[in-house]
């Protein structure tokens, strides 16, 4: 049985996850297994039959019934939980857009892997990032400890009433979901008192009072409806620093809500980050201050809602920015680096975008050292014809 | 329950936008007056979802939930299973699909909630084409139909292929309730949604609904036509319960000819093809006909 008061563990991303989810207590689970998810469903399967969990657990036969399953669950007003990757988010997609639409606040971890082709099974956001236009809050997280942090405050955030809208929390693969760190697992009883049971309040089925989900409407209900998902996506942004700050009062952890800066202060360049790279790049940071180089980094979290006023406030004083990648829009250039100049239109700070790690290659220190390095050239008047930078490409870059 | 018994009106309200004659919405009216209030529905992409599921006019007075073409199944499913953790597991939760919806994109979804014995009930209305976007034909299309994508030009008379047999399907998954139904035989319709609506795991109804646009026929012989298509063995109608398959009507096995002709839709079919199709009807009766003699 798990430990009802808080414990300490050293565990995977993906257990982390499961043991949140036993905190949250959804009342339906469902999800089909996929690499580097599968040990998530492993656990929860266990959770269920062993009575740590009372849900139903629906083992179904592919992604597009388990999200199904899910969003409709969700939709009689319980609170539900679902798991995928790469292919099986790809096969989700229908239902993932859906699910949005029809404003339900379901929480889902996505072990974010590549997308074929060329197939492979290693960390990629190439799965979670055309998901950005599917009206799910997407959140990246960098460690495992934010795995169980941020699936609990997931829940806080989809289910707010000023929100109302599904959350996605994306970690890197196998880097996170399989290695194990030191994580702290909240006691049921601190978790009850942040995450109190769900109690859908406006549309769910009820054959009481009888309501419509999902249905076609005219043109003109059709463009209100989509105004108010941005409003609520608007509201989100408020909603998710809310939530931080709550949880960081409580429980002593300041994840950053939207966007966490690491050396900010006084830093003449800096990289954005999105990921678990976050911590390599946490790494080379602190060794280039310790030669006097002043960088830093920002940590792209919330992803959707974009937080371009953090992201302008953040990188108002630098000099020069790189955008790490580890996903493309391929004919034009990564998602991260077409938000961040997006949020930093009108200001003429150099930018270059960093595409790294692509399939899970390792995304090594001294790659970092080679974005800043660029930086640096880039300031000093280097001319660089195309912003966009594939670091340590086989027969391209070093 | 008699006809006379069941209530003029049901949570499927009278104005639906089908067509004059349309057998489905006829299927959704009846299914309803049967099952009453403590339901939840649930359509996908199709006819029904355009004709009586539109904001804002809507044909459900009961709750209604619309998803995607490919997962009827899984969408009733994640309904039964949060109403079981809510203890209101006394609320009948019905999909409506037709046939492409149930047998060719919604196979899959179908086929994992038989599997797992999902306490819900499962309406198809078949009208042998995706009749919604146009007259296209289906997996469940029949042999030699005429339909927008198996025209009667050049080297193709009408469709190719012989329908993909979706009941026998659901059997081969040991269903706990598996039947086919027609309208026009309005006790025998009553009886199965009356037992379907009692009983309690995977339960699946296949009604056969004639199109009248689909099946280029005049909107007043729906009725008729079923009738007509359970005579020739056409439409077999049967039930599936606790392992025991049971033929309810014996075809007479005469009028397949008159059955086609009345259909514009089998304007242009030959000899050869209709010798197939008895052959056909013949081979599916024999099969249907052995699963009965098969004890449980």
């Amino acid at each position: 049985m798990i430990p009802q008061e808080t414990f300490s563990d050293m565990i995977t991303a993906n257990k982390a996850v499961a043991l949140a989810v036993v905190r949250a207590k959804p009342k339906v689970i469902s999800a089909y297994p996929i690499s580097p998810m599968t040990t998530i469903v492993e656990y929860l399967a266990e959770f269920v039959a062993l009575g740590d969990l009372d849900a139903e657990y629906v083992r179904v036969e592919g992604e597009h019934s388990a999200m199904t399953v899910v969003a409709a669950a969700q939709g009689t007003g319980v609170r539900t939980f679902t798991s995928t990757a790469s292919q099986g988010l790809a096969y989700m997609h229908e239902v993932v857009s859906a699910t949005g639409g029809m404003r339900l606040p379901c929480v889902m971890f996505v072990a974010n892997r590549t997308l074929m082709s060329p197939g492979g099974i290693w960390p990629e956001l190439s799965d979670s990032m055309p998901e950005r236009d599917s009206s799910w809050i997407q959140i990246y997280i960098g460690s495992n400890q934010e795995a169980f942090d941020m699936i609990i405050q997931a829940y806080r955030i989809a289910e707010d009433s000023r929100v109302l809208l599904p959350v996605m929390i994306c970690g890197d693969g196998y880097i996170l979901t399989h290695s194990s760190e030191a994580v702290e697992i909240l006691g049921e009883k601190e978790v009850d008192d942040f995450l109190p049971p769900y109690k859908a309040e406006h549309a769910y089925l009820d054959i009481d009072r009888p309501t419509a989900h999902g249905i076609i409407v005219p043109p003109q209900y059709h463009m209100e409806a989509k105004w108010q998902l941005h409003q609520a996506m608007k509201n989100a942004k408020e909603v998710i620093q809310e939530v931080n700050d709550e949880f960081a009062e409580k429980y002593g952890r300041n994840h950053g809500g939207l966007i966490q800066p690491y050396r900010m202060d006084d830093a003449e360049r800096a990289l954005v980050v999105i990921g678990s790279t976050s911590g390599t790049v946490r790494g080379v940071v602190d060794e280039l201050r310790e030669k006097d180089q002043k960088v830093g980094m920002v940590i792209l979290r919330a992803f959707r809602p974009f937080p371009s006023e953090k992201i302008l406030e953040a990188l108002s004083k630098v000099n020069s920015i790189g955008v790490f990648d580890r996903s493309m829009s391929f004919g034009s250039a990564g998602q991260c680096f077409l938000e961040v100049r997006n949020a930093l239109y009108g200001k003429s700070t150099p930018i270059l975008n960093f595409v790294a790690g692509l399939g899970g290659l390792d995304i090594r220190e001294e790659d970092i050292e080679f974005m800043f390095n660029k930086l640096v050239a880039v300031e000093n008047g280097e001319v660089i014809e195309d912003p966009i930078i594939f670091v340590n490409t086989r027969g391209v870059t070093s | 329950m008699k006809l006379k018994d069941l209530p003029n009106e049901g949570p499927y309200t009278s104005g639906d936008r089908a067509c004059s004659g349309c057998m489905a919405a006829n299927i959704a009216l009846n299914v309803m007056r049967i099952i009453g209030e403590k339901a939840i529905v649930s359509v996908p992409p199709s006819c029904m979802s355009v004709f009586a599921g539109t904001f804002p006019e809507l044909n459900w007075n009961v709750p209604y939930f619309h998803m995607q073409f490919a997962n009827l199944a899984s969408t009733i499913t994640g309904i039964s299973r949060a109403l079981k953790t809510q203890g209101k597991d006394d609320i009948v939760v019905i999909g409506f699909a037709g046939d492409g919806g149930t047998g060719d994109m919604g196979l899959q979804a179908l086929s994992g909630a038989a599997h797992r014995n999902e306490n819900i009930l499962y309406i198809c209305y078949n009208n042998e084409a995706y009749e919604n976007t146009g007259i296209q034909a289906s997996g469940s299309s029949p042999y030699g139909s005429w339909s927008s994508t198996t025209p009667v030009k050049g080297k193709l008379r009408g469709n190719e292929y012989f329908p993909k047999d979706i009941p026998r399907i659901m059997i081969a998954h040991d269903s706990s309730y598996v039947a086919t139904a027609s309208t026009a035989h309005i006790q025998d319709f009553i009886r199965k949604i009356e037992k379907a609506k009692n009983l309690r795991g995977f339960r699946y109804i296949e009604v056969l609904s004639v199109c009248n646009p689909g099946w280029r026929v005049p909107s007043h012989i729906g009725p008729q036509l079923m009738t007509e298509a359970v005579d020739c063995g056409y439409w077999i109608l049967f039930e599936f319960e606790q392992g025991k398959l049971t033929i309810n009507k014996k075809p007479k096995f005469t009028g397949l000819r008159e059955f086609l002709s009345k259909q514009d839709r089998f304007m242009h079919i030959t000899e050869a093809q209709i010798k197939e199709m008895e052959e056909y009807i013949q081979r599916r009766w024999n099969i249907i006909q052995k699963l009965e003699d098969q004890k449980p």
